[in-house]
């Protein structure tokens, strides 16, 4: 502690000096201003005389005679005034071209003047830093410390394993599989061996990592079903909050650094914060500056979705592909289960499900959610089904290959955090419910931007092809999260 | 053994002081042919601006002497010329005042190195 203390002043003793040698260089900065200030004044006074002087032709005046007299004389050819050009240069000229020399001698003095006041500028800048570091070092003022440590290689997001260097001897993998034929041969050296040793770890490697990922998945899809349990009071929450506690604690470096956050982990990695903090802040007197540890957790996304009934849904991502196939099986469940499955969303094609109209104790989706129920009943507006579903199947196929184009010129990068993976027939008809109701009703759209989530809202075409091709395994997830998210930018610039 | 290099290293700091001095001397000859140049730019700007009407004037010594305002602006371009090889000359001996100076630094911390050594195996002893 005293040697940080010792260090602490030592380094206080510099950032004064500093402090110090700044303020010399802005007090001179100043008294050069003053200097060049002065003589702008005087070219000032000279151009004023310089203009009155050829008024008369002769004046009458005071010959100075020597330091002490003076003696009556005038002043005669007034027009004509000797300049000095510099470096013993003169010349004879008018009062105008001398004061033309003028001008040009004022433009030099004010180009100097800013260049000085620049410097000081400067200078005083660097002051008022060194001030602040003086005052942080000697750990007055409120200055907090914010450290956040940098998770390497914990990411599970990282998409492929890291690349690995190889030992400057040894050949690439290329020749693994053939090393391991021939691994009797020893007569190539020891650099193959290692060569061979190393293509087998890093298979090891891989698998490890393919287990790792989809354990993170898991963990993942459990967490946000449980995310969705809370907000909505579903059921089973227990069993999910359990498996998901398995899995947390199997995985805690994930919470630390990953894009993609974890509910439950979140209180775990606020917890540490709070406590951290709490210990910075008892031992202010030893370290230099009270710290806060950051670590960086990102709040699961939540979206409000207008129903159309005056509630609104928190839609959180990454839901599994199970939703689908449990979904078409929902006859079978119970009405509770099969409820809290149905509001639980992973594609936008859930999102669809939402928008449902309950006829004759089947709930019938609706062709559009953009409109809601209250609208249906009003005479203005088209709004009756059939004619939308109608309307929007002629669209479908007119505009499927324009529209693949868009996305896939448009895949945007850093999309991670906000996707949800879908599957690939889902993207093109996604986009028609866009521009269908672009075309129809340019009003709902300017008020559904708020509300819905983006563009990705399937039709019944889609729901067909949706019941086809259930269970979309998650490996395409990673591919179609681009897709996703140009339709989003789609949909924006249509805005 | 510790007497030997303290009276180097005490030779070695004279040159190194004297490289010191060298390096300020062409420091500060630089510095006046810059304030020279910046002048005779000024002239020759003024001097662009005047016409064959005005007479020129140079100040030798007391006297005034007229001159052609072609030749005078000849021979300001011409001392613009020089003062500028001037300058080039004093940032290349300014150069290798410096790398003298780098080298001579090394060398002292070395030969201070030393005499801790000595000084420190003497009281040792």
């Amino acid at each position: 502690m005293a040697e940080k203390g010792n260090t602490n002043k030592e380094h206080l003793g510099g950032v004064v000096r500093l402090r110090e040698e700044h303020q010399k260089v802005v007090k001179d900065c100043e008294s050069r201003i003053q200097h060049w200030k002065k003589v702008l004044a005087d070219y000032e006074a000279l151009d004023d005389r310089l203009r009155t002087l050829p008024d008369q032709l002769c004046y009458d005046i005071m010959v100075p005679f020597g330091p002490l007299a003076f003696m009556p004389g005038q002043l005669v050819h007034t027009n004509e005034v000797t300049v000095l050009l510099g470096d013993n240069w003169f010349a004879k000229c008018s009062t105008k071209q001398a004061q033309k020399i003028v001008e040009h001698r004022m433009k030099h003095v004010g180009n100097q003047l800013d260049d000085v006041t620049k410097t000081m500028k400067n200078f005083e800048a660097r002051v008022g830093f060194a001030k602040d570091l003086e005052s942080m070092s000697a750990n007055t003022g409120n200055y907090v410390d914010i450290k956040e440590e940098a998770g390497n290689n914990d990411s599970p997001i990282t998409k492929g394993k890291q690349r690995i260097a190889h030992k400057p001897n040894s050949k690439p993998k290329m020749d693994v599989v053939f090393d391991l034929k021939e691994e009797d041969e020893e007569d190539e050296g020891e650099s193959r061996d290692t060569g061979s040793r190393k293509g087998i770890m890093t298979e090891e490697e891989l698998w490890a990592r393919l287990d790792e990922l989809e354990r993170l998945e898991e963990l993942q899809d459990e967490q946000d079903r449980l995310s969705d349990n809370a907000d909505m009071n579903g059921e089973d929450t227990s069993s999910s909050s359990s498996e998901e506690e398995k899995e947390a604690d199997a995985a805690p470096p994930v919470n630390g650094s990953s894009l993609k956050p974890s509910w439950s982990s979140v209180p775990h990695s606020i917890q540490p914060l709070t406590d951290r903090k709490e210990e910075d802040y008892e031992e202010e007197d030893g370290s230099c500056l009270p710290t806060i540890f950051f670590s960086h957790t990102v709040e699961p996304k939540k979206v409000r979705i207008n129903t159309g009934k005056n509630t609104t849904l928190k839609f959180s991502e990454r839901k599994e592909q199970k939703e689908h196939s449990k979904r078409k099986k929902k006859n079978g469940h119970s009405n509770g289960h099969s409820h809290h499955e149905l509001h639980k969303i992973t594609t936008p094609a859930d999102i669809y499900r939402l928008f449902v109209d309950v006829k004759n104790g089947e709930p019938i989706p609706r062709k559009s959610i953009l409109k809601s129920r209250s609208r249906e009943n009003s005479v203005c507006s088209d709004t009756s089904e059939s004619s939308a579903a109608d309307f929007e199947e002629r669209r479908m196929t007119g505009r499927s290959f324009s529209h693949d184009e868009m996305t896939h010129s448009d895949t945007s990068d850093g999309i991670t955090e906000e996707d949800s993976p879908t599957a690939m027939p889902l993207q093109t008809p996604s986009r028609f419910e866009v521009s269908t109701v672009v075309e129809k009703d340019p009003m709902p759209t300017a008020v559904p931007h708020l509300t819905i989530v983006p563009p990705a809202l399937p039709t019944i075409l889609e729901r067909k092809q949706e019941e086809v091709a259930p269970d979309v395994p998650p490996p395409e997830q990673a591919p179609k999260r681009e897709h996703i998210c140009s339709a989003f930018t789609y949909y924006k610039q249509d805005d | 053994m510790a007497e030997a290099i303290q009276k180097k290293l005490k030779a070695e700091v004279e040159k190194y002081a004297q490289t010191q001095k060298d390096v300020s001397k062409s420091v500060s000859a630089r510095q006046k042919l810059e304030t020279q140049m910046a002048e005779n730019n000024i002239v020759k700007e003024e001097l662009d601006l005047l016409d064959s009407s005005n007479t020129v004037f140079k100040l030798i010594g007391p006297v005034l002497v007229k001159q052609d305002l072609d030749e005078a602006k000849a021979t300001v371009a011409k001392r613009l010329e020089y003062i500028n090889g001037e300058i080039q000359r004093y940032e290349t001996l300014l150069k290798d005042y410096h790398k003298k100076s780098e080298q001579q630094r090394e060398v002292l911390t070395s030969l201070q190195q030393d005499l801790q050594k000595a000084q420190g195996l003497t009281p040792g002893k």
